[in-house]
């Protein structure tokens, strides 16, 4: 994560400034791809910032210790070690950048880390994930726990009675929805949020991240958010302390579209170690 | 790709640059390599390779070579022009839909070959969109189809001349080119360096697609010289240019008087605002500026306006974007010697720069830069340097940004951002340009009417509008007659003084009347107090009236531009009004006016009052048709909202024929007027009563002083002052070839809409006292010009 954004008191004005035209955010949306024609390495090392940048997700209610460790120990080894060798990428201390997983998991994801040696940070989701309809001395004490299980960072829902409302709160990162939605992480929407976190930082010169979630399933997708990054924020926001996908499929994608530069063969998913 | 073999994965990965894009042209080269690397000229259905002729390389950005084309000759063009018209023939006489589906079933060729066509233009450097083209057919394969239906009464008018600069796009090239085609006339194209190669190849696709041979001829080398050999065929009908300014005003220049009507669209060179109100979604026009404002190849050169509530906000965006933009190779040589001479100029100026980097110390590239606080008097600004430069104004309130688009001596485009519904319509009617884009920049759809105002051209492409160029009402026929250019001294037309009035002794019988004109609602001797004699059929003098001159037309130019904004403003319903006043004014004054044309044409009494009884239904009927024609809302393929509204010229002058002195008066007056116009009038030397009497008219109605000017005095000398004040936007002639080919000649730059007309009327006046329904349609387009306005909603 960046420097901490300490706030500012709320400014409505500011707010109720804002200007969106849809048309011209949604013509950028669908001129975005297009900025990104990386082939060959070019894309594998793109594909591998990717990794870097992935917040590798469980949020079951059927989650158990089981698959959680499964999913630490993947997100710590993202990518098989002899397509890595090939690229002469083995050496490099290649994680993903989290692990995300619901309070009650914290603890044992964070078990299986230090056993592994890991200093993978873990994530989870709190306050009521995903709809943020708790009260906020339950919301409250979520964190609290979380955090004292050993969470380096929480996914926060805010409460969208006040968000509605205009009631608004502040925060290190910003993020699209909760994965849950039935429309989560669209690039238009994207674009007006990379947008306002430019405006806070011209404003304020705090550097807030931005983490897409929910529906990111290939390689594809993958390297359109680090083109809309690049290229509406810059290549700051092209690391993990700036940007985060939430993703749990996207990882077996990404390993094997490398597996393809590498080798030139399309791999079977059952080639790729699961999570 | 050199570079690519050395950056590691681990490399791209810390730096997270793009990639090299790399394309291939390979099917590109399997073509030209068919064509054995020499393309031909395409005549008459197929390329032909004449021996003996020059050759010109086309490069490609390395400078490599692509290939080469012909330079055709003298007997090359003819071959075209006679082909192009035998052609006609064939192509005109086929039923709508069969030349619909010809230009369908090239849609379905340009797929099978889509690969080979964009290939062969990014190879000649002028990469043009796959999808734009089809869609201009498409667009234009519906207009072939349904001409017959909606365009009833106009006629295609014959061979047309499609001249396109060495700079200018395809997408300009076939918005000329395939309207002339779904009209029914013949085409020989003259397409510039860069068009060259794509313009070849889909002449081949064409034919491939069932144009009959001679439909379609392409004929490459010098553009100027070979346009004028074709103008100059009698075989040529019209001659349509698109491109930069400079050759468009060489191409009137050497053209003018072989009596072929030349108009011109300046597709390219123009400077336009690109606006953006604190209103706006500020980052979505700053993604607009770096999207268009610093391509290597741009259109036109985008002035960056800016409501000084929101310019340290642009600004810091501006700085944020452009942080990692890479230079911009330069277009052409000496280009980076202008580039440095330019920001050194505004940096002394006291301009700010906002650049990614700084220049490299020489080379033929440079990066994307803007210069911050530039005023409309810099340099930079009134002659746009090459490169990659944005100059930068601020403007405080909303109508000073509008004031500060418009003045410039461009009409091209503008842009402008704002959320604001209100602040953008009105902004949007305030800007003279010929295309807006409200949150949007450079949107071309041929549905769309591209007119360029003021200095940017004196035709309309695109839209219904823009097919009225290829057609002419089946009734007439053309009003210039065919002629060769005479050796016509330009600078001494029209400044032979008129002959002076010395007493004619005493001779009580007769004591002619001294008539006055009109400037600016008031009667009116002229500035040099000199008059000339009128004389009646029989000899004798009739009258004497005013000889106007220069400071005449400056008088009456002058009065005109002052009301004229305020009249075209008044809504067309309160327009009709006053017309609706100046018909019963007329009839009030019948008999004066019936005795005044009787006295100056010898006409029976019964044929000068049918004469004024025309001229009062003229007036009735454009009263009637001011708020009736207008322009209308677009279907286009986007999603938003598409205006097009016709708007006045601003000031017209009308130099009248002899014949029907007071009909064709009131006829070509009441249709600039009823349009918004106002109009600087010449009656004919020969019969100017009927026109002075009418002033009577004109002060008993509510038309508003100056809207209506009335000069008398020499054709020549008053032609010459019309043509030589640059506020006057069209002229409408009635006259002599010499006239003519002086109009041509002159008002090339600036540059005037001209309606031509040689006096020789075979016709006996038909056209004044029945004119047919197209021939109505044809005065109305004539007093306006289109403008488009686009707005995007979800």
């Amino acid at each position: 994560m960046s420097a901490r954004n300490p706030g500012i008191p709320l400014d409505l004005e500011w707010v109720s400034k804002v200007r969106v035209n849809t048309q011209a955010v949604l013509k950028r949306a669908q001129q975005i791809p297009g900025r990104n024609k990386n082939k060959k390495q070019w894309q594998a090392a793109w594909l591998l910032r990717a990794v870097t940048c992935i917040d590798l997700t469980t949020l079951a209610g059927d989650d158990t210790p089981g698959n959680v460790h499964r999913l630490c120990m993947k997100a710590s080894q993202p990518v098989r070690a002899d397509l890595l060798q090939s690229m002469d990428m083995h050496d490099k201390g290649l994680t993903t950048a989290a692990v995300c997983v619901y309070p009650s998991r914290v603890a044992d994801a964070v078990k299986t880390l230090k056993a592994a040696n890991s200093r993978l940070p873990v994530a989870s989701v709190a306050t009521g994930f995903p709809a943020g309809q708790t009260p906020l001395k339950t919301r409250l004490e979520e964190v609290r726990l979380a955090v004292q299980d050993g969470a380096a960072e929480i996914d926060i829902v805010i409460n969208r009675t006040l968000a509605l409302t205009g009631q608004w709160e502040g925060s290190d990162f910003i993020k699209t929805s909760t994965g849950k939605e039935p429309v989560n992480a669209t690039y238009p929407v994207a674009i007006v949020m990379v947008r306002a976190i430019r405006d806070y930082f011209l404003r304020t010169g705090h550097k807030v991240g931005f983490k897409p979630a929910g529906g990111i399933r290939t390689a594809k997708e993958s390297l359109v958010w680090l083109t809309l990054m690049k290229e509406e924020l810059g290549d700051e926001w092209l690391r993990p302390h700036l940007f985060r996908l939430g993703a749990s499929s996207l990882l077996a994608d990404i390993e094997r579209q490398i597996y393809h530069y590498v080798t030139g063969h399309y791999a079977a998913y059952h080639e790729m170690p699961m999570a | 790709m050199a570079g690519s073999t050395i950056k590691t994965v681990y490399d791209i990965f810390q730096s997270m640059d793009y990639g090299p894009t790399s394309s291939s042209t390979a099917t590109a080269q399997a073509w030209l390599e068919h064509q054995s690397g020499a393309l031909g000229l395409f005549i008459d259905g197929r390329f032909v390779l004449p021996a003996g002729r020059q050759t010109c390389s086309v490069t490609d950005s390395s400078g490599g070579s692509v290939c080469t084309t012909v330079c055709a000759t003298d007997e090359d063009v003819s071959l075209s022009v006679s082909s192009g018209a035998s052609g006609f023939k064939a192509w005109s006489a086929l039923p709508c839909h069969v030349r619909a589906k010809t230009l369908l079933r090239l849609v379905s060729g340009l797929q099978r070959y889509g690969q080979c066509l964009s290939e062969l233009c990014d190879l000649a450097q002028s990469p043009s969109s796959f999808s734009a083209l089809v869609r201009l057919l498409q667009y234009y394969s519906g207009w072939a189809q349904l001409r017959d239906t909606l365009l009833p009464d106009w006629t295609p008018r014959g061979l047309v001349a499609v001249v396109v600069s060495d700079d200018c796009s395809l997408y300009s090239l076939m918005l000329k080119a395939l309207p002339a085609l779904a009209m029914g006339n013949t085409v020989v194209v003259i397409p510039g360096v860069e068009t060259a190669i794509p313009a070849l190849l889909l002449a081949q696709l064409f034919v491939e697609a069932g144009l009959p041979a001679g439909v379609l001829n392409v004929v490459t080398g010098n553009v100027l010289s070979l346009a004028s050999t074709v103008a100059q065929n009698p075989l040529t009908s019209y001659v349509t240019y698109s491109g930069n300014k400079n050759d468009g005003e060489k191409l009137c220049r050497a053209t003018a008087g072989m009596g072929v009507p030349v108009s011109l669209s300046i597709s390219l060179g123009a400077t336009c605002p690109f606006i953006i109100f604190e209103s706006a979604d500020i980052d979505s026009a700053v993604d607009g500026v770096i999207e268009t404002a610093f391509k290597k190849k741009r259109e036109c050169q985008w002035l960056l306006c800016v409501q000084e509530s929101v310019l340290d906000i642009v600004v810091a965006r501006l700085k944020s974007r452009m942080a990692g933009m890479k230079s911009v190779p330069l277009q052409k040589e000496g280009d980076r010697r202008l580039v440095d001479a330019a920001v050194e100029e505004a940096q002394q100026q006291g301009a700010t720069l906002i650049q990614p980097c700084a220049p490299s110390p020489s080379g033929a590239s440079y990066p994307p830069t803007v210069l911050c606080g530039m005023a409309p008097s810099c340099p930079c600004v009134v002659t746009p340097p090459p490169g990659p430069l944005l100059p930068l104004l601020s403007f405080r309130s909303q109508t000073e940004g509008v004031t500060l688009g418009n003045h410039s001596p461009h009409g091209y485009a503008a842009s402008l951002w704002t959320e604001d519904l209100t602040l953008a319509l009105e902004a949007a009617k305030g800007l003279s340009v010929g295309s807006v884009w409200v949150n949007s920049h450079s949107v071309l759809d041929p549905s769309l009417p591209l007119s360029g105002h003021k200095e940017s051209s004196n035709c309309t492409d695109g839209g219904k509008e823009g097919l009225f160029q290829f057609l002419r009402p089946s009734s007439s026929s053309p009003s210039l007659p065919r002629s060769s250019p005479t050796s016509l001294d330009y600078s001494r037309f029209g400044t032979a003084t008129s002959a002076a009035i010395i007493p004619q002794g005493p001779d009580s019988s007769s004591c002619p009347r001294s008539y006055l004109q009109y400037v600016g609602g008031k009667q009116c001797k002229s500035e040099s107090g000199s008059s000339v004699s009128v004389l009646a059929p029989d000899g004798a003098v009739l009258a004497y009236c005013p000889d106007a001159g220069r400071k005449d037309v400056r008088n009456a130019v002058e009065a005109a531009i002052k009301v004229q904004p305020g009249w075209m403003k008044r809504s067309p319903t309160d327009r009709a009004q006053s017309l609706f006043t100046l018909a019963k004014a007329l009839e009030m004054k019948r008999r004066d006016l019936a005795a005044s044309l009787h006295s100056q044409t010898g006409l029976s009494l019964e044929e000068v009052d049918k004469e004024v009884e025309l001229s009062i239904a003229q007036l009735y009927d454009w009263a009637a048709r001011c708020d009736k024609e207008t322009g209308g809302i677009l279907p286009v393929p986007q999603s938003g909202s598409a205006l097009s509204i016709p708007e006045a010229l601003g000031v017209v002058g009308v130099v009248l024929p002899d014949s029907s002195p007071l009909l064709s008066m009131v006829s070509l007056l009441v249709a600039a007027v009823a349009m918004g116009n106002a109009v600087v009038m010449v009656p004919s030397p020969k019969n100017p009563l009927p026109a002075l009497e009418f002033i009577q008219v004109l002060q008993s109605s509510d038309i508003p002083a100056g809207v209506v000017n009335i000069l008398t005095g020499g054709r020549d000398q008053l032609t010459q002052a019309l043509a030589n004040h640059s506020v006057i936007k069209a002229i409408w002639y009635w006259g002599s070839v010499e006239g003519c080919q002086y109009l041509q000649h002159t008002c090339a730059s600036p540059l005037k809409n001209l309606w031509l007309h040689c006096l020789e009327e075979k016709d006996g006046g038909r056209v004044w006292s029945q004119p047919p329904p197209s021939l109505l349609e044809e005065r109305w387009r004539r007093a306006v010009q289109w403008k488009s306005v686009w707005i995007p909603t979800a």
